[in-house]
């Protein structure tokens, strides 16, 4: 593969219509940029032309969504579920950030259209993670996708905290993409190719140098870095709390689900369960699943604990991430152990839903959470929520409904999201996945306890100073609509819908199982 | 009509929440929060009026139960959404629809603060209750369940007494960690039955336990006791079984009057309900296994929350500590695993809603007039309040258990059916199961005194208390919500056959399978 013929060279398999939807959110951005150079500080134009570039995208990935798979740019590009499944899931981020951010970009000031390009080059980023079907590719998507959250992160400038959270991310960041890179280039060098499904070809192989193992610990390191899984989550904390609120909820729910993507095409459909006789791509197999297990175990007990221990409500949540990432790694690491190609499918069809039932109440929360903190993100405290219950009920009870669902709680799109996530681990029927799956169901209950204490304190206690309940814009009132409704129909008739997940193919199918 | 019957527990679960969503709907178009006591009135008593069609139920389908339907729900996971009644669930079910006007009139000045939030989340209790006694797929039980959880947190938590929030929180807590674990249980259950049948996993009640009647599936004993256990803990907190009992007290004392009217009549009855219809139909053998621990701890329970009950100065607390005592009698009479035993339990579930429901009611009232429950403020009451104090005192005579009242009947059953009993006679020479009995009965002497000495200090003797003296009596609403109640006392107490007869078949084939599921009578162990 190492050999490239005249003819690849001659005609690239150039595929423009597999990779339109990336294509018209690249466009879009480039659109955005150049109205706002000819008529600066437009913000509704802009805005108008981020959401239709979005949706554009949305409704194509929808269109081809159960046809598939099939490969393209020499195989550097697929189309499978996968990548429909998980790009739905940044568009919708997307869409619900640029909504949220109207009141957010009024009230700070903000330059409108750099934000608005910014935001959609990010999401051609993730779009190209879960679509790259090559190392080289995943990689650049997470770069495009990675320096512009960054500077999003600091797009405050003149607040000392947002610029703070702009460094820490950008210093962590680039770090952990070094590990990243490291990481694939030693897979290269192991395997000879950058190409996952040519990589699990040869791993199926009876020798492989044990370079593989180490290439594969440092992607395990750069990955979760970025999913934010423990002990490489430090750096969460304090990048969630300081960033502008809607990134927090754009970073909490996109950049996590599309490192989640990639992590997941790379060593799922490429370091695939070996067929017998192949002892030593078992034991690859075999180490990273105990390995990320373990870190999920880790990730789980301390996103729980740590987030009752917070007095803040974006630290809060940006603890609570952590957990969510733990619960999606369980499904991960289900795919990994699946038996039968359409089981893994499932799985990783269940990893995708998961991460939009998060999406949905995590984007809803964040929304109310930036209404609520005012300028410079002032009102982010526990406290602030006291006894706002029944003056704004509306707000205070869709905050409980968001609530609930990240707690998992029947009705919800949490709860199906959960139970679809832990059953490939349960079905596994491995000791380590079972007590992967009751550590996830206790870190739930525990999670309980910082969940309810916004009920508590929104309704069960009194306030004692003055409020006045924000007004709501229309923009936000949309996402609230959206997400709350979307909270409660996956929750109740999400059978649709996860069909269509689980009806979607990986790529892997078609090119591995030979 | 036919619409009607074909989806009357549909109807009868989504009723209260049309109810909900027109509440809501009324309060923001036209704000009189006035009127919503009566929409809700009118809406929780439509229930109880379409809930009475199911007395026309002799059409039990195959599987034994009546009024089924079931639709797939969520296909990935193989989840229906199926419901039916049968006997052990249709009194509960008429129970829960009884009760809820009850609850609603007794609100009907003791709300002020928030109505349309107070209405709407009592009615979704409603639904979320009455989902939980006819649901027959494992995953939708759980569903209603924990959903029963969110409104009565909130009742406790929002219109609730001075500690409300850690009694909102403590019930919150206690019961939702006990349901995860049966959560993990239903998940097993669901691969078991792939593993072993081949069919892929199912929740459905009645799938499973048809593939266990024709051995298709057969969990093994070491499964059989974690499963089993994992499911008997989520119902023994919500019972609530000692040692578990600690968020009762406080979530009765915290919650307002319709809150803990509704916790006792029904909500703790999700427990004992639950322990029959699952751990004894898809546990058999470790429900006898276990019988021994649970007829203990129920033993305790019974003593234990009587002697409490003894020294609260706090009636509610009193009322609260004789919830614990007097679900204790039907754990027993459930694990004794005689057909009387049994009957009783069930029929103790009920008499145990209509007495103590009771109870919380007149405590609601005097608080209403007095914002206070010690004891000690109280003294000759009966003076003042002639038709009060007879009220309270049938009532309380009916919570004791004098015969021809109806808690009389049920402990008597309980009682018979453990001295009959042979979960526990099976190891030693030793009758264990007369003593057992001894030991409940001395629950009942331990009951009569500390009711009668409750009322005692609050009823009898001269006026002690200055502001006590220019009390009003009860009102004709007041009256109106204890006469219902007061009649199926009396009727339960003097004829229970009818509501016997209606439990007779699913108790007797729960029976036989608990004690002979070995043996040829595994067809019989059908209830069809």
């Amino acid at each position: 593969m190492n050999t490239f013929l005249l003819t690849d060279l001659v005609s690239p398999d150039a595929n423009l219509s597999i990779i339109a939807p990336e294509l018209v959110v690249a466009a879009a951005g480039v659109i955005v940029m150049i109205v706002d150079s000819f008529l600066p500080g437009r913000r509704s134009l802009t805005g108008a032309i981020s959401l239709a570039g979005l949706l554009l995208a949305g409704v194509m990935l929808v269109s081809v969504w159960s046809t598939g798979p099939a490969m393209a740019w020499n195989g550097m590009i697929v189309h499978d579920g996968l990548r429909v499944g998980f790009s739905l899931v940044f568009i919708f981020v997307s869409l619900m950030t640029v909504l949220i951010s109207t009141i957010w970009v009024e009230r700070e000031h903000v330059p409108a259209g750099e934000y608005h390009a910014l935001l959609l080059f990010a999401t051609f980023g993730m779009m190209m993670m879960s679509a790259g079907n090559d190392l080289v590719v995943i990689f650049l998507g997470l770069e495009t996708l990675s320096i512009a959250t960054y500077v999003m992160a600091g797009l405050r400038k003149a607040d000392l905290r947002s610029n703070e959270s702009a460094m820490k991310y950008f210093i962590l960041g680039s770090f952990a993409s070094a590990f990243l890179l490291y990481g694939m280039a030693l897979v290269y060098g192991a395997t000879g190719s950058t190409a996952i499904h040519v990589i699990a070809d040869r791993v199926a192989t009876p020798n492989f140098p044990a370079l593989l193992l180490v290439g594969g610990a440092m992607m395990i390191i750069g990955f979760g870095f970025k999913v934010a899984l423990a002990p490489f989550h430090v750096w969460t904390p304090d990048v969630y709390e300081g960033a502008p609120t809607p990134i927090t909820g754009f970073m909490a729910a996109g950049p996590k689900a599309a490192a989640l993507a990639a992590f997941i095409r790379i060593f799922v459909l490429g370091f695939p369960l070996a067929s017998a006789g192949y002892q030593a791509a078992g034991y690859l197999h075999e180490a990273w699943i105990s390995s990320l297990s373990v870190l999920a175990i880790i990730t789980i007990i301390v996103g729980n604990t740590a987030a009752i221990m917070q007095s803040n409500v974006k630290r809060m949540l940006a603890f609570s991430s952590i957990a969510h990432a733990g619960y999606a790694t369980v499904g991960f690491i289900g795919a990994g152990l699946a038996k039968t190609p359409s089981g893994r499918d499932e799985a990783i069809a269940s990893v995708a839903f998961y991460m939009l039932t998060y999406a949905v109440t995590n984007m809803g929360a964040f929304a109310i959470v930036t209404l609520l903190a005012e300028k410079n993100d002032r009102r982010t405290e526990f406290e602030d929520y006291n006894g706002i219950g029944f003056k704004s009920p509306i707000l205070s009870f869709s905050l409980s409904l968001f609530m609930l669902s990240l707690l998992g709680l029947p009705l919800t799109a949490g709860f199906i999201g959960k139970v679809l996530v832990f059953r490939p681990a349960i079905e596994a029927g491995n000791r380590l996945a079972t007590a992967l799956v009751v550590v996830a169901v206790v870190g739930s209950a525990v999670s309980a306890y910082y969940y309810l204490r916004l009920i508590v304190v929104m309704f069960f206690r009194e306030r004692l100073t003055d409020w006045r309940a924000p007004a709501v814009p229309a923009a936000l009132a949309a996402v609230l609509v959206i997400t709350v409704a979307g909270v409660l129909y996956l929750g109740l008739f999400s059978d649709g819908l996860i069909q269509r997940f689980a009806g979607a193919r990986s790529a892997a199918v078609a090119f591995v199982e030979k | 009509m036919e619409f009607l019957q074909n989806n009357l527990l549909t109807i009868l679960i989504l009723l209260p929440v049309a109810g909900a969503v027109l509440t809501l709907a009324h309060q923001m178009f036209w704000k009189q929060e006035g009127q919503l006591k009566w929409l809700t009135l009118g809406f929780t008593t439509l229930t109880f009026v379409v809930s009475l069609l199911l007395f026309g139920s002799n059409t039990a389908g195959a599987s034994g139960y009546s009024f089924e339907q079931n639709v797939p729900w969520i296909r990935a996971i193989n989840t229906n959404y199926h419901v039916g009644v049968d006997g052990l669930s249709f009194w509960l079910v008429i129970l829960t629809t009884f009760i809820m006007p009850i609850a609603v009139l007794s609100t009907w000045h003791a709300v002020e603060k928030k109505q349309t939030a107070f209405y709407v989340f009592l009615l979704l209790l409603e639904s979320a209750m009455l989902g939980v006694f006819v649901s027959l797929d494992l995953l939708v039980f759980y569903l209603f369940f924990e959903a029963s959880l969110i409104p009565m947190f909130f009742l406790i938590g929002v219109w609730g007494g001075e500690n409300r929030i850690y009694a909102a929180v403590k019930f919150f807590i206690f019961t939702a960690l006990g349901s995860l674990l049966m959560l993990v249980a239903i998940i097993s259950l669901f691969y078991i039955y792939a593993d072993q049948t081949g069919l892929g996993g199912t929740f459905d009640l009645v799938a499973i336990l048809d593939a266990m009647r024709s051995g298709n599936l057969s969990i093994t004993p070491q499964a059989g006791t974690l499963l089993f256990l994992a499911f008997a803990l989520a119902f023994s907190i919500k019972v609530p079984l000692f040692p578990f009992h600690t968020w009762l007290p406080d979530a009765h004392t915290e919650a307002p009057t319709a809150g803990s009217v509704i916790l006792a009549a029904v909500l703790l009855k999700m427990g004992t309900y639950g322990l029959m219809r699952f751990n004894f139909s898809l546990f058999p053998e470790q429900s006898r296994e276990f019988a021994w621990l649970f007829i203990t701890l129920a033993i305790i329970g019974i003593i234990y929350g009587a002697l409490v009950a003894m020294v609260q100065p706090d009636v509610k607390r009193l009322v609260a500590y004789s919830s614990v005592a007097h679900m204790g009698f039907v754990i027993l009479g459930m694990f004794s695993f005689t057909e009387m035993g049994m009957q009783g339990a069930v029929y103790q579930m009920l008499n145990h809603g209509i007495s103590t429901g009771a109870l919380f009611l007149l405590v609601g009232f005097i608080y209403e007039r007095r914002h206070t429950r010690q004891i000690t403020d109280f003294g000759g009451l009966a003076n003042v309040m002639p038709i009060y104090a007879t009220i309270f005192v049938i009532t309380t005579m009916s919570s004791i258990g004098l015969p021809f009242l109806n808690g009389f009947v049920g402990e008597f059953m309980i009682m018979l059916g453990m001295f009959q009993s042979q979960a526990l006679a099976v190891t030693s020479a030793v009758n264990w199961n007369y003593i057992a009995a001894m030991l409940a009965g001395t629950g009942v002497i331990f009951a009569a005194v500390y009711l009668l000495w409750m009322v005692q200090r609050v009823f009898f003797g001269k006026v002690t208390n200055e502001k006590n003296r220019a009390l009003a009596d009860l009102s004709w609403r007041e009256i109106g919500i204890m006469v219902p109640l007061l009649v199926l006392m009396v009727y339960m107490g003097v004829y229970p056959k009818p509501f016997l007869k209606r439990m007779d078949e699913p108790v007797r084939a729960l029976q036989q399978r608990v004690m002979h599921p070995a043996g040829g009578t595994i067809a019989e162990a059908d209830h069809r």
